[in-house]
């Protein structure tokens, strides 16, 4: 593990991101260092696929940034012009997809895809771009003659490398992984972490790997920040997470993966379930489900109930947003 | 005393090649097993092994091209009276994956609550009311009028895993056979879904048939494990100690990669169960692969008391 | 046309809304939607409007269609004859708004005919497979490489019976095979659902099945199908007229334009008893192809888009349903 590193690549600021009248991303802070894998964790509805998109600008209308800015290398992305946009993703972040059936034109052949990625960044010829493509398809372990294959005849596992390795293509200091392991086997999946984490060693490029299988982050992530509700509720380096989760969500989430070994204990998950982004609880939006939120509390229920908690730091590095820390 | 009795299932698949030389998926092979009353199962693989097909079998929803599923004496693959169908739809029900799908988007809980009380006619009509605000309530979903009401997309994926879980239990099972119906739920509502399974277990006497390809969620819940590779059964035992002393090379190349060890890459034919050879499935991936495993196709083999394993290597048979 | 695709639609999430509120009116939550997007909200006001007109018009007609006064003959629009009148002298207002009568039950009988048979023959095939899918494909196909026109030129050519039921008939056996594929498409994409294989577990028969969970669901295609029809009948019954192969002695809007063109009239400059059947024609049809693109909206959420009140439409309509 690295030291923490000093000078922040990519930087989230206060950032909200509406459609409609729905905010999806409320406030939300994140910074992630050059090499460094940050984890982003949260359920469906939490926004952090919306967090993604708006790092990448690649906001479907009616969504669109109501306020915050997102820095890269000092530089705010919300700033830049279409132009530069397009020049700077894949070149300083790609993006790889939950599905890459999504990402892949099932009509061309794969490394007719990479070539034309390629073009569209720099004047490269096909007969080059090729090779180079059976080099990336190496690269994440596949065989280079698979350039000829469409996307069809390859396994998900197969895609989501071809996927990887599209994304790798023009070595960008940062690569956002939006759930790419999600929809394949156990064992695939392990496959694939694995190749990740050795093209990192390998290249030096730093991680937000999204998800919402949390025990993925706790192995893989240097950092993770838990995504609820739109905000972001607990931060901190993933040991710490994992023996002193703060918040109750994070804990709730914690509790939720039945253990392979040790006792058969009934576990108890969390109950309720994510609110309705249209219809935010008041005040701590986690507190309906929050084991600690009992009216017995008199004072401490008015503060759940009717304020927003800040995420605060507790330990070095180690940030939460939650009125029982607070207390 | 089994509830379900599988015996030497079987299910092909023809699948695309040219007019004359269709190619055959064996998505099922030679699959035996029984449900046992107030016990889960789990039934684990990865996508492709055969094991949502064999759930579909067992719920009727396909045919099997040999073999029966034996229930309350008869083999009921081989039925086709409505009659006996019915019957037999009245004690085996199935829970799908998806929470999405399952439930018809125009219609509200109450019709899907209401349609198989109604079919098998479980409770005069004066009651089918009172019934549908009963099964919702013992799945946890409060206030009944109020949710019978409702439309499926009015509800989160845990409540509409709930509505269909209610569903299955309107006619009394015997036998339920849940097929993933935790994958497309978020983490912190799984337990949920699954420790109310466990309290239908147990309250009840249900026999589950739980599929998964979730090692963790098969051992919480389950006490008996069916692990398929490519259609066919690769181990079986009691869960406790097929997890803890794993026979089949699959069987631990799944705990390693869910426990989080590293893991050799071996890239085997994704399509091992297309027109398959002789000879074990696994070969291309298995680490401890020994020549006669090419040949001949390993038999499933008692090798400690009450687990079994399909591998020359570790279970090799008697002969 | 979004309605040829059938992998258009997104079923998953075609959920009957609640209804919302017109006011104090309630509304279904399907005719809200209809209502709120102003180009459908355009065509149902235009049919509306045609539909009243269809309604009242032994009210507003001025005199019997077709009473002959040769000394009224060929006249301009005028406050006695808002259309004016034909070479016979008859009243082109008269004729318009009782021949609105026809064209609308012409065009609802065709959609309803064709629709009906679509939409049975369709699902079944596509729901049961097999032989029965088998057979009823051979039928679709059959009708559908029959040439439409040709077809009913010769058939109105031998027709003895010509009037608007026949006609009816006629144009609906000619159109329902296109819509039968189309519905048989979505059926299809529907059967492998698992809320059908659900019902089918839990014992529901094939009919039910059919009839009661996956038609259900393609309502608002076959509402599409419907309007389709209705709107290419009355073409295809206006433009058989013109040709003088329709029912010549009805009253409707292309038997006046047939006689307006018979008889020279445009070439002398009497223009009326040619645009006015024509204009009506033309609304209807645009009427019922506007509405037709809000139905699209309803059956594929995707299409929908968070509307901003125009300052002209809340004029108008005031604020609409929420």
């Amino acid at each position: 593990m690295s030291a923490v590193a000093t000078q922040s690549l990519l930087g989230v600021q206060s950032l909200a991101v509406e459609y409609g009248r729905v905010r999806a991303v409320d406030g939300v802070d994140l910074q992630i260092g050059a090499g460094e894998i940050l984890g982003l964790a949260g359920e469906s509805g939490c926004g952090k696929s919306t967090v993604a998109n708006a790092i990448m600008q690649i906001l479907r209308p009616p969504a669109h940034i109501v306020e915050g800015s997102i820095t890269f290398q000092g530089e705010d992305l919300t700033h830049k012009s279409t132009e530069e946009l397009r020049k700077f993703r894949w070149r300083n972040v790609s993006m790889v997809f939950q599905s890459a059936m999504n990402a892949l034109n099932p009509v061309m052949r794969v490394g007719d895809q990479f070539v034309d990625m390629m073009q569209a960044h720099e004047s490269i010829a096909k007969r080059r771009a090729t090779v180079r493509a059976g080099e990336l398809l190496e690269l994440v372990g596949m065989d280079r003659r698979l350039v000829q294959a469409y996307p069809h005849e390859l396994s998900g596992g197969m895609r989501q490398r071809v996927i990887i390795a599209m994304a790798l293509a023009l070595s960008p200091e940062l690569v956002i992984l939006d759930e790419p392991t999600t929809a394949l086997d156990v064992v695939v999946q392990r496959e694939i972490l694995q190749e990740v984490e050795a093209l990192k060693r390998d290249f030096g490029f730093a991680v937000l790997f999204i998800t919402h299988d949390l025990s993925l982050l706790l192995e893989f992530a240097d950092r993770i920040a838990i995504m609820y509700a739109g905000e972001i509720v607990e931060t901190g380096p993933a040991e710490q997470l994992a023996s002193t989760p703060l918040h109750p969500y994070t804990q709730g989430l914690i509790q939720s993966f039945p253990p392979l070994t040790g006792p058969r204990a009934r576990l108890t998950g969390i109950e309720g379930s994510p609110p309705d982004l249209r219809d935010m609880p008041s005040g701590c939006r986690f507190h309906p489900r929050c084991p600690h939120c009992l009216p017995e509390n008199a004072a401490l229920y008015l503060r759940q109930t009717t304020e927003r908690p800040r995420l605060r730091e507790i330990t070095p590095g180690h940030s939460v947003a939650c009125h029982l820390v607070d207390a | 005393m089994s509830a379900l009795e599988v015996r030497d299932l079987s299910k092909n698949f023809a699948v695309g090649g040219a007019l004359l030389h269709r190619a055959h998926v064996h998505a099922v092979e030679d699959v035996s097993f029984s449900l046992r009353p107030g016990t889960i199962t789990a039934l684990v693989g990865e996508s492709g092994s055969g094991k949502s097909t064999v759930a579909r079998i067992i719920a009727k929803l396909y045919d099997p091209t040999s073999g029966s599923v034996v229930f309350d004496g008869g083999d009921i693959a081989r039925v086709r009276n409505r009659r006996d169908v019915l019957r037999y739809r009245s004690q085996v029900q199935m829970i799908f994956q998806d929470p999405f799908g399952s439930l018809n988007p125009v219609k509200t809980v109450r019709h899907h609550i209401e349609r198989p009380l109604r079919i098998h006619r479980i409770v005069p009509s004066s009651q089918i009311d009172d019934r549908v605000h009963e099964l919702l309530r013992t799945v946890g979903l409060v206030p009944p009028e109020e949710v019978a009401a409702k439309y499926p997309h009015e509800l989160s994926g845990g409540q509409r895993q709930r509505v269909a879980i209610a569903r299955a239990l309107a006619v009394e099972p015997k036998v339920v056979l849940a097929d993933e119906p935790t994958s497309m739920l978020d983490v912190s509502i799984r337990i949920g879904i699954l420790n109310l399974m466990l309290e239908l277990k147990e309250q009840h006497e249900i026999a589950f048939l739980y599929v998964t390809h979730d090692l963790a969620s098969a051992r919480y819940l389950a006490d008996d494990i069916l692990v398929m590779y490519a259609g066919q059964i690769v181990e079986r035992g009691p869960i406790e100690r097929v997890l803890a002393e794993p026979l089949h090379p699959y069987t631990r190349l799944l705990l390693a990669s869910v426990h989080g060890e590293r893991i050799e890459e071996r890239h085997g034919r994704s399509s091992a169960a297309v027109d398959p050879a002789e000879g074990c499935r696994f070969v291309t991936r298995c680490p401890i692969a020994v020549p006669v495993c090419r040949q001949v196709t390993p038999g499933l083999v008692e090798a400690r008391p009450g687990q079994s394993a399909r591998c020359h290597v570790t279970a090799p048979s008697a002969d | 046309m979004a309605q040829l695709d059938p992998t258009a639609f997104d079923l998953r999430v075609t959920a009957p809304r609640r209804g919302a509120r017109l006011g104090r009116i309630r509304v279904p939550g399907w005719l809200a939607l209809l209502l709120r997007n102003p180009k459908s909200r355009t065509g149902i006001l235009i049919v509306a409007f045609m539909v009243l007109i269809a309604l009242i018009a032994p009210l507003i007609s001025v005199a019997h269609p077709n009473d002959f006064s040769l000394i009224d003959a060929r006249q301009a629009p005028s406050w006695h004859h808002l259309f004016g009148t034909t070479d016979q002298g008859s009243d082109v207002f008269s004729q318009v708004v009782v021949g609105a009568r026809r064209s609308l039950l012409l065009g609802a009988m065709a959609g309803a005919i064709a629709t009906v048979l679509a939409a049975v023959l369709g699902i079944t095939a596509a729901y049961m497979g097999g032989l029965a899918d088998e057979g009823i494909n051979l039928l679709t196909n059959v009708f559908l490489t029959i040439p439409p026109i040709p077809l009913l030129v010769v058939v109105s050519a031998y027709l003895k019976a010509r009037g608007m039921i026949a006609m009816a008939v006629v144009i609906a056996l000619v159109l329902w095979a296109f819509e039968a594929r189309i519905l048989r498409g979505q059926a299809l994409s529907l059967r492998n659902r698992d809320f059908v294989l659900a019902a089918k577990s839990a014992g529901e028969s094939t009919w039910r099945i059919i009839f009661g969970e996956v038609m259900p669901n393609m309502i608002s295609r076959i509402a599409a199908a419907f309007v389709l029809v209705f709107y290419i009948a009355l073409l295809v019954d206006a433009g058989l007229e013109f040709l003088g192969l329709g029912d010549m002695g009805a009253t409707s809007w292309g038997v006046t334009v047939y006689w307006a063109q018979v008889n020279s009239t445009v070439l002398q400059g009497e223009w009326w008893p040619f645009i006015f059947p024509s204009l009506a024609l033309g609304i209807t049809v645009l009427g019922l192809v506007l509405v037709l693109t809000g139905i699209d909206e309803v059956s594929n959420p995707r299409l929908r888009v968070e509307r901003k009140r125009g300052r002209l439409s809340v004029l108008l309509f005031g604020r609409a349903a929420a």
